[in-house]
């Protein structure tokens, strides 16, 4: 049995940056990917389920996932304070476009980590990591019309989630305009 | 849900897939995970590197797994056990609760104790010292007779000496007024034949004229 740091040393040569990228796309923060990325590697080093996991890459993007909408989660409870506040990763270079574009990705990236595990990590899996839905069964363990099916119900899930978010905003400033 | 909206989320969806983090934070930030890694390796290996030279053998493992065994009866029957006193509060708590209960009762029992011990004492001393109260009664009796005793026949001898010498007294003076008495008597006889004689002088003389 080979040793699971080298295991994890050979995984990070071959994955790093890709879980990295996942991670940045998915925090929008290269700080916080950064942190996300040491931890994950941490973890992966303590889990017990590393060695029994069929697919080492798949198990680590999908703790990629996890940790990185379990941050999402936690931001939400704990605000940032104003010193903690990085620039945003984002390809846009004018300010106010950079802003409102983050607007939007936080939206709907706080949408995504509204929906259920299998579901967020296909729609991850094809939408943002835009792998072919053959790749994406085959690292979830999956059918490729499961996973096609489970894109569809979680574009579906995520249409739900943002139309009813922007009506509850859309009425609460309709409120505040009225006041 | 309208086209435009889902165009939208899969426009959003897009710019998430294009967003690249730059090359240096992305070396850096495998960097750091390999620092991280090898830290990890370096503390963990001192440790498993023994355990994995010894396990090798399925006899170690089986003899592992009789002392894991043991070591897991042991803890049971530990735990199972009674824990090991602890003297000192169980002293305490003994102590205490045993004076809370106990001292009424103690105090009682030394009480009643203390009182038929002087119950049976005074009752034996009290013949005890009865006796030797009549003892003494009696002795002061015949110390006191006997003083009364003394003192009533000195007492008595004074008087009888007393009235032996009133009566010398008496019979002395008796004796002086009866020879008082005698003298006047012889005096008075002395006088009578004086007298007795000058009339039979005088009877002479007349007869003698007489005649």
């Amino acid at each position: 049995m080979r040793d699971r740091q080298t295991e994890l040393l050979e995984l990070l040569d071959k994955s790093g940056a890709n879980l990295y990228a996942l991670l940045t796309r998915l925090t929008l923060r290269e700080d916080v990917a950064e942190e996300l990325m040491q931890e994950l590697f941490v973890k992966l080093s303590n889990s017990r389920h590393f060695d029994k996991a069929g697919n080492r890459q798949a198990y680590a993007r999908r703790a990629a996932i996890n940790l990185a909408f379990d941050w999402r989660r936690s931001q939400k409870r704990n605000p940032l304070r104003l010193d903690q506040v990085r620039e945003p990763a984002s390809n846009d270079s004018s300010p106010l476009g950079k802003l409102v574009r983050t607007e939007e990705l936080d939206e709907i990236l706080n949408a995504i980590g509204r929906l259920n595990r299998s579901s967020r990590e296909a729609l991850v899996m094809r939408y943002i990591q835009e792998e072919s839905y053959d790749y994406i069964a085959e690292q979830l363990g999956k059918t490729a019309h499961h996973v096609r099916a489970l894109c569809s119900r979680a574009l579906n899930r995520l249409r739900d989630v943002l139309g009813h978010d922007q009506r509850l905003s859309f009425e609460k400033e309709k409120h505040n305009v009225k006041k | 849900m309208s086209k435009s909206d889902e165009n939208q989320i899969e426009h959003r969806l897009k710019i998430l897939s294009q967003i690249e983090p730059s090359s240096e934070a992305t070396g850096r930030a495998i960097q750091r995970a390999r620092d991280t890694l090898i830290n990890e390796k370096s503390r963990q290996s001192s440790g498993t590197r023994i355990w994995r030279t010894v396990f090798k053998s399925p006899i170690a493992k089986l003899a592992a797994a009789a002392v894991l065994l043991i070591a897991v009866g042991y803890a049971t029957g530990r735990l199972s056990a009674p824990q090991p006193l602890d003297m000192e509060g169980l002293q305490a708590t003994l102590e205490s609760s045993l004076k809370s209960s106990l001292e009424p009762a103690i105090r009682q029992d030394l009480l009643e104790e203390i009182n038929g011990r002087w119950q049976s004492a005074f009752a034996a001393g009290c013949a005890q010292l009865k006796e030797e109260l009549q003892r003494q009664v009696r002795r002061d009796l015949t110390e006191f007779a006997a003083q009364t005793l003394a003192a009533s026949g000195t007492l008595t001898n004074q008087r009888l000496m007393e009235l032996i010498q009133l009566i010398e007294a008496t019979r002395w003076r008796e004796r002086q007024q009866i020879e008082a008495a005698f003298e006047q008597i012889e005096q008075e006889k002395i006088l009578l034949g004086n007298g007795l004689l000058a009339v039979a002088a005088q009877t002479n003389e007349l007869l003698s004229t007489k005649q």
